[in-house]
């Protein structure tokens, strides 16, 4: 598209609106401005030209690229426009300034990152979703969710001052800026950047932010949260860090551990959180491939996982704001009351478990091919044991506990209807994309037509009967798994309750360190300066008693003396001449 | 003596008999939304848990068996055997339940036990 509109970067379009949106107290005026710009951003989007630099800016003596598409960020891009679009039909029926507004910059700094064609802006960004997100936490309005948006924001920042860190050595080991990937971490900034990510990106143990933050947002806020920081950090890292294979092992293991915590997990939405992880992932390992195959597989799976993780978000929202609770121990029953929620609910789940006719499954079906072909078996069954790990606390656990199950007896309405249109759409993106092609273009052909490398996507068919086989094998035995420990009393019964995560770490010892030192610092610290003071005092009576005017040495007395004194050195010193 | 006819609340004043069908609109055990009568009512059916897992383990069966007829073509010799996955599935999801025991065991802990128990956010539905 020629002109104006074509030279600007829709993330910044939303951002724009987003602030001033908080300023619009007219409840319809300002989500109408919600619902609208997303769409008016996603046809600016389309008509946007790949591979040039489409706006430029010069700053400081640095030239920045602050809108650059090319078919890697556009599958990004789009998934978080559909996804905000998705996010403000959801918040329709909350009439919330603050939120509405930074929702909506939140998206738009998260697209704006992504189009950002160099570091500083790509850093710029970066820090905006960092500060604009936390209010979605702050919003909760309850004591945990503010110290939780306290650590959250301490950790974001710590991560983008990491990549103004890194950027900063980019910058002077090669005098520009540009997001050209890395290729070993002995380049300058490497480490510090890759770090920066790996925050954003919730690696094994910097992942508590996460699991932290996202379960004590508002109920809109959760499903606003989930869709873009940790998407934005796959994107970077496909970006900067393709074909690491620190990346792979990394992926592999993230799969794994939250799994054994989603198990025992009572929160439903921290539960989603754990799963949040899981999923990643999947993403991080393809990223260590870096074949065109593993890229593709990243982009699809982020792609597919937006809008299956928004809708599982959505639909423990939905519960937690009738019921007034997400905990697996109080709910049950619910299919009852919310059989809508219950229905897009369980489309979500066979979506994120990868079953065949749905999303996830053709999204995840180029990930384990890529990391077959590769020779890494190891990781492969890791990968494999996580699928069935997925299915179990998102596939079962999700839906099971609180719309089937034990009913607890909750007579509630059925969900808004903003909210069942949201998760309607939601819905219908994740069977839509994972129907087989019966026409060339439609079901995953669409979704495979808008990957990184699509003359590779094309060549790929997910729907083989071996790849039917093999998943519906697992899948199904996993299920008679699950009715079997059912039956026998084996499954542990779900229990309210704090589950410990590496986070203990810092706040029980790490914290009760800092006050312990806290403590004795107050204590050590005026006992030094009373000590330096005494000595300080003692040592100016000692001088003054000697040197004053009134002092020793300035006594009349020794004048007599002083005369003898002078005469013995006087003598020593003639001495000295006189033998040398 | 006759019974009052109309009954009086607790501040003595009496009870239109909209007002006291109102109150007595309490949801029941058994209200059911229409919908999910239609499409989740077999749930509650007493055999469907025996149906549902002959069902399951009729599938089992039928993909276990299909590995045998098909020939697949796996990028890892191991996982050519005949019900690879299946066996695979089964365990993985046994393994991640049943650790679920001495997991929670190890760390579970009071609820309060952050000083975070209440993390109902403000935005729910008031009065739930």
């Amino acid at each position: 598209m020629s002109g104006l509109l074509g030279h600007i970067n829709p993330g910044l379009i939303l951002v724009c609106v987003g602030f001033l949106s908080c300023l619009i107290p007219v409840q319809r005026l300002r989500q109408t401005l919600t619902v609208v710009t997303p769409v008016l951003a996603l046809i600016v989007l389309l008509f946007a030209e790949r591979n040039l630099d489409l706006a430029t800016a010069s700053m400081l003596g640095l030239d920045l690229v602050l809108y650059r598409v090319d078919s890697l960020s556009f599958i990004f891009g789009l998934a978080f426009l559909i996804a905000s679009f998705l996010n403000s039909i959801y918040a329709l029926h909350t009439n919330d300034r603050l939120q509405d507004g930074m929702a909506l910059a939140y998206a738009g700094a998260a697209v704006s990152a992504t189009f950002a064609g160099d570091l500083m802006t790509l850093f710029v960004f970066w820090e905006i979703t960092a500060v604009s997100s936390v209010f979605l936490i702050l919003r909760a309005g309850t004591k945990a969710a503010y110290q939780a948006a306290m650590r959250y924001l301490g950790i974001q920042i710590l991560s983008g001052v990491l990549l103004l860190h890194g950027l900063a050595y980019v910058y002077q080991a090669t005098g520009s800026l540009s997001l050209t990937a890395f290729t070993s971490f002995n380049q300058p900034g490497a480490v510090l950047i890759f770090i920066a990510f790996a925050i954003k990106a919730a690696f094994p143990f910097l992942h508590n932010w996460l699991q932290d933050a996202y379960p004590k947002a508002t109920v809109v806020g959760a499903v606003v949260l989930s869709a873009f920081t940790t998407k934005l950090a796959v994107y970077a890292f496909a970006r900067m860090f393709p074909g690491f294979e620190v990346l792979i092992w990394i992926g592999a293991v993230m799969t794994i551990f939250p799994v054994f915590f989603a198990v025992i997990e009572n929160d439903l939405r921290k539960v989603l959180a754990y799963s949040l992880n899981n999923q990643l992932g999947f993403m991080i390992c393809a990223v260590g491939i870096g074949t065109p195959l593993a890229l593709n597989g990243a982009a699809a799976h982020a792609f597919a996982h937006i809008i299956y993780k928004g809708l599982l978000f959505m639909s423990m929202g939905a519960v937690l704001y009738r019921v007034g609770t997400a905990k697996a121990s109080e709910l049950g029953g619910l299919y009852k009351s919310m059989p809508w929620t219950t229905v897009f609910c369980i489309i979500g789940a066979v979506s994120i478990s990868a079953f065949p006719l749905f999303s996830g499954f053709v999204a995840k079906s180029l990930t384990m091919s890529a990391v077959a072909k590769e020779g890494y078996a190891i990781v492969w069954m890791m990968l494999l044991f996580a699928s069935a790990g997925v299915l179990e606390h998102s596939g079962i656990k999700i839906p099971y506990f609180t719309f089937f199950a034990h009913d607890n007896g909750h007579r509630v309405k059925e969900a808004p209807f903003n909210m069942l249109l949201a998760m309607g759409l939601a819905a219908f993106i994740c069977i839509a994309i994972g129907l087989p092609a019966f026409v060339p273009g439609f079901g995953f052909d669409w979704l495979y037509s808008l990957l990184p490398y699509p003359e590779y996507a094309q060549s790929y068919e997910p729907y083989t009967l071996d790849h039917i086989l093999t998943q519906m094998q697992l899948l199904v035995f996993a299920i008679l798994a699950f009715m079997m420990l059912k039956r026998f009393g084996l499954y542990p019964p779900e229990r309210p309750g704090t589950i410990l995560d590496t986070d203990w770490l810092y706040r029980r010892p790490g914290f009760a360190l800092a006050k312990w030192s806290a403590r004795v610092w107050g204590k050590v610290g005026p006992a030094m300066t009373s000590l330096f003071e005494r000595l300080g005092y003692q040592a100016f009576i000692r001088i003054e008693a000697a040197f004053s005017p009134r002092g020793t040495l300035a006594r009349g007395g020794l004048t007599s003396s002083m005369v003898m004194w002078s005469g013995v050195l006087l003598g020593i010193a003639m001495l000295v001449v006189l033998l040398s | 003596m006759t019974q009052p006819t109309q009954q009086r609340d607790t501040h003595g004043r009496f009870i239109k008999p909209e007002q006291d069908a109102q109150s007595k609109h309490a949801y029941t055990e058994d209200e059911v939304h229409p919908l999910a009568q239609f499409l989740f009512g077999w749930v509650e059916h007493p055999r469907t848990p025996l149906f549902l897992l002959g069902g399951v383990i009729g599938l089992s069966v039928i993909l276990v068996l299909m590995d045998f007829i098909v020939h697949r073509h796996d990028y890892f010799g191991f996982a050519e055997f005949a019900a690879y996955y299946a066996f695979w599935g089964f365990a993985a999801f046994t393994l991640a339940v049943l650790s679920g025991w001495p997991l929670g065991a190890l760390l579970r802990r009071d609820e309060d036990y952050y000083g975070e128990a209440e993390t109902t956010p403000d935005d729910v539905e008031s009065g739930s």
